[in-house]
């Protein structure tokens, strides 16, 4: 009778859905280096790292631990911006940028500390407890720079920490990139070959069973929402002093790329985790197309336009086909 | 008489697996037809090709004498055959009238009128069920039980004239299975094909007119219960004989390992002692609500005492969560298996060293050839069916989870063991491999708790079953002191009436 089994075609199409995020950034890749001048040169390479792929890795990392937990955290933005307010505000009281850096971390680790305490202890759902702090995040702001004016420290008696930061490099690799890669190693130790990352893993798949098993949720559950605060606080430090001073809510455009890059890598795991190079992967997806598309001339709307397009492309491959293969 | 559903030489492969080999189903209107088979066997397989959710690779399917050609679960709905499915439930925001209802509303012009569905809901259940149960309840706020009865409602609504059920009966006491085939034998006299799957033969014995059996996907046999017996169709299923259902065990007790005083959970079980001995398996038994899940929730901290005593080899504990329970040895097998037991989308090995990774890191780092080492060993020793230590655990069957749950408490060299109804919806034969897991864990001194409502596994497993009836302990047997009937009427509370009226 009828034969409705393709086994053959079965297989190639799970190694293109296992493969289609490596394979889409290899074709933007080639794409753009045929098509847009100056893509493949090394100041636009290293203008695109710098700009466009450190920031957004660092807090993408801390997104990836927290939605491996099976959570989300929408307050990235405020742990980002509370941290660069403190850390501006402090050096302008004249405080050494070693003091200033570490204030602006505990701004952010209690950024993470809220979160955890409305998740555990309130027990409330984490979409809502982070956009409640979101919420109460971005009035904090409002309310400490008279609705939102940016603090600018271009004058010369506040060069000093700056200078310091922006003159620290290693082998010529500036201290952005350095810390990065340290927060890249960091998160890979963490999540995939530590105890505390088959928790994660646990956590996300089924945090009943973590319960059964003796797992510490709770104290694990903050560990999480703490990382993924305090590592948007190392972007928001990283953010202030290259530019050299605050911007209210400044943090809030990372949002959304951070949550899209951690869920684009899951493609690249059979079992659709996310995972440190998965999300590496997305970072590096989106700044691409963001670089590729500005440098052949797109404006900044149809660079969204590509962009989403990209996006339903891949995960269309990826998650599509593996469905209809099994 | 034209067949209802008449499935010929069905063949059905996944890759190089063979699921289904040329079977058969026959089912007559007007009758309840049994479908068994252990686990693997292929029942779910040639349910879902009935139902569409597979696309069978050969064979003929007919419907009411009309030949279906590719199924889909529209196309078979159209046809009058309704399913139950065991796991896939309601949507459990809906009201109960909007459930039976489902793509099949009564209308005022564009709109549905509300008022007229929540009366024919009323009607139909009151009709079918003799229930008084209000159409605008939410579906999450119903048992099982209930939701069960709505889902065939709902078939009843569409005018079902053949019903599958898989497993209707799983989470259902006996009081409320014993209403559910008042019904199917009122919609069999209707002229209704019913087909009923089911792991528990008594059952089957006492509802089904005949029973197709699957083994390794094939037909082995078409018979009449009544006439063969179920020890004969438990043959047929598993090619072996049923004496070798409970394994034996020369029990060697040691000292108490585990020791209850006085405790006390208010509103679930009051003042309750025993003591629970290395090497046994102690069975507790009582009705749905009898406080005996409660028991087992304060054992692993899951809930707290209000008074009364705890001890772990002589040492007073106090759990106030399951952590401190796991970090002293005590282990459980909780009876959901799927929620609480193992994370499906974690691998063998990940979900077997869980509860265990303090022991095998360092630094907070996992050891991972230690690890390996570890998991490959407990693999081999429990015999868990799997490709490897990196197959999800979804994969894997009933039984086998089964065993992984088992495997992550002997990692971490637990020392009692809470076993919540861990046979629950898996087969005969993976049934006795746990019995098998059982004694193996108490041969090598370790202490057993068994909760189980299938009485007869209570009766031939224990060493000693305790009686808990309304929260109290209210008897204890030594093996053989008494069989599953008479410790049924125990449990039941008949043995308490009868004391107060002698």
């Amino acid at each position: 009778m009828t034969t409705l089994a393709k086994p053959r075609l079965r297989f190639s199409l799970d190694t293109v859905s296992n493969y289609a995020v490596i394979i889409a950034f290899a074709v933007v890749v080639v794409i753009f280096s045929l098509t847009a001048d100056g893509f493949l040169t090394g100041s636009n390479l290293m203008n695109l790292i710098s700009n466009k792929v450190v920031l957004l890795a660092i807090i993408a990392l801390g997104m990836t631990i927290v939605i491996g937990a099976g959570g989300i955290d929408l307050s990235v933005g405020v742990s980002i911006d509370l941290s660069s307010m403190i850390f501006i505000m402090m050096i302008a009281a004249g405080y050494a940028g070693f003091f200033a850096i570490m204030g602006g971390l505990a701004a952010a680790f209690c950024v993470g500390l809220a979160n955890a305490i409305l998740i555990n202890k309130l027990k409330i759902n984490p979409f809502l407890a982070t956009l409640g702090v979101l919420f109460i995040g971005q009035s904090i702001q409002r309310l400490s720079t008279q609705g939102g004016v940016p603090i600018y420290l271009t004058r010369a008696e506040y060069a000093a920490p700056f200078d310091a930061i922006a003159r620290t490099n290693l082998a010529g690799v500036p201290a952005p990139i350095i810390v990065m890669i340290l927060c890249i190693i960091a998160v890979y130790l963490a999540l995939h070959r530590s105890v505390f990352g088959r928790y994660v893993a646990a956590l996300g798949a089924q945090a009943e069973v973590a319960r059964y098993s003796g797992i510490r949720v709770a104290f694990n559950l903050s560990v999480v929402f703490i990382a993924c605060a305090v590592l948007s606080g190392i972007t928001g430090i990283l953010l202030s002093s290259t530019v050299r001073s605050y911007v209210p809510f400044a943090g809030d455009a990372f949002l959304l790329d951070a949550i899209g890059a951690t869920f684009i890598g899951t493609a690249i795991s059979a079992e659709r985790r996310p995972s440190v190079i998965g999300t590496l992967l997305g970072v590096l997806l989106l700044a691409v197309m963001r670089n590729g598309l500005l440098l052949i001339g797109w404006n900044f709307f149809w660079q969204q336009v590509g962009i989403g397009v990209l996006v339903f492309l891949v995960l269309g491959l990826s998650f599509g086909l593996k469905k209809r293969s099994e | 008489m034209t067949a209802a559903i008449e499935m010929r030489g069905i063949t059905k492969t996944f890759g190089p697996v063979k699921a289904l080999t040329d079977a058969t189903l026959v089912v007559q209107p007007g009758t309840i037809h049994g479908l068994i088979g252990a686990n693997g066997a292929g029942k779910s397989t040639i349910i879902k090709i009935l139902a569409g959710i597979y696309a069978r690779t050969s064979g003929t399917v007919t419907v009411m004498g009309k030949e279906m050609g590719v199924i889909t679960p529209a196309t078979i709905e159209a046809e009058g055959v309704h399913f139950i499915h065991q796991d896939r439930l309601l949507v459990p925001t809906a009201t109960v009238a909007e459930a039976i209802f489902l793509r099949n509303e009564p209308r005022f012009g564009p709109f549905i009128s509300y008022r007229q569905m929540n009366r024919q809901a009323s009607e139909l259940l009151r009709q079918y069920f003799d229930m008084e149960l209000d159409p605008r309840t939410l579906i999450s706020d119903l048992s099982t039980a209930q939701q069960k009865i709505v889902q065939i409602t709902r078939a009843l609504a569409n005018k079902a004239k053949v019903l599958v059920l898989d497993e209707p009966t799983a989470a259902l006491v006996k009081k409320e299975v014993d209403n559910l085939f008042v019904v199917l034998r009122r919609l069999k006299a209707e002229g209704r094909a019913i087909v009923f799957i089911s792991h528990y033969m008594a059952e089957i014995e006492e509802i089904c007119d005949v029973v197709t059996v699957l083994r390794n996907g094939s037909d082995v046999g078409v018979v009449t219960p009544a006439d063969v017996g179920i020890a004969k169709i438990v043959e047929m299923m598993t090619n072996r004989d049923a004496s070798e259902m409970y394994p034996r065990r020369e029990p060697v007790i040691g000292k108490p390992a585990l020791s209850v005083r006085n405790l006390t959970v208010a509103g679930a079980f009051q003042d309750v002692s025993f003591d629970l001995y290395e090497g046994e398996i102690l069975g507790i038994t009582g009705l749905l609500g009898s406080g005996d899940k409660d028991l087992l929730k304060a054992l692993f901290g899951q809930v707290t005492p209000d008074s009364g005593e705890i001890m772990l080899n002589g040492k007073t504990v106090h759990f106030r969560t399951p952590v401190q329970a796991v970090r002293n040895g005590v282990a459980k097998i909780p009876e959901d298996r799927r929620a609480h037991g193992v994370a499906t989308g974690l691998s063998v090995g990940e979900n077997i060293s869980l509860a265990s990774l303090d022991q095998m890191s360092s630094r907070g780092f996992v050891q991972r050839d230690a690890e390996a080492r570890n998991v490959d060993a407990l693999i081999a020793e429990l015999g868990i069916k799997t490709p490897g230590r990196h197959t999800l655990v979804k994969n894997l069957s009933g039984g086998n989870q089964q065993k992984v749950v088992v495997a992550k408490w002997l990692s971490c060299n637990s020392q009692v063991y809470l076993l919540d109804e861990p046979t629950v919806a898996v087969d005969v034969g993976a049934k006795v491999e746990i019995y098998n897991l059982m004694n193996r864990l108490a041969l090598e001194g370790k202490a057993l708790i068994f909760l189980s409502s299938d009485l007869e596994e209570i009766t031939e497993m224990c060493d000693r079953t305790l009686v808990i009836y309304r929260g109290e302990i209210i008897a204890e047997y030594q093996r053989g002191e008494i069989d599953a009937n008479r410790l049924l009427a125990v449990a039941s509370g008949a043995a308490l009436n009868q004391k107060e009226t002698a």
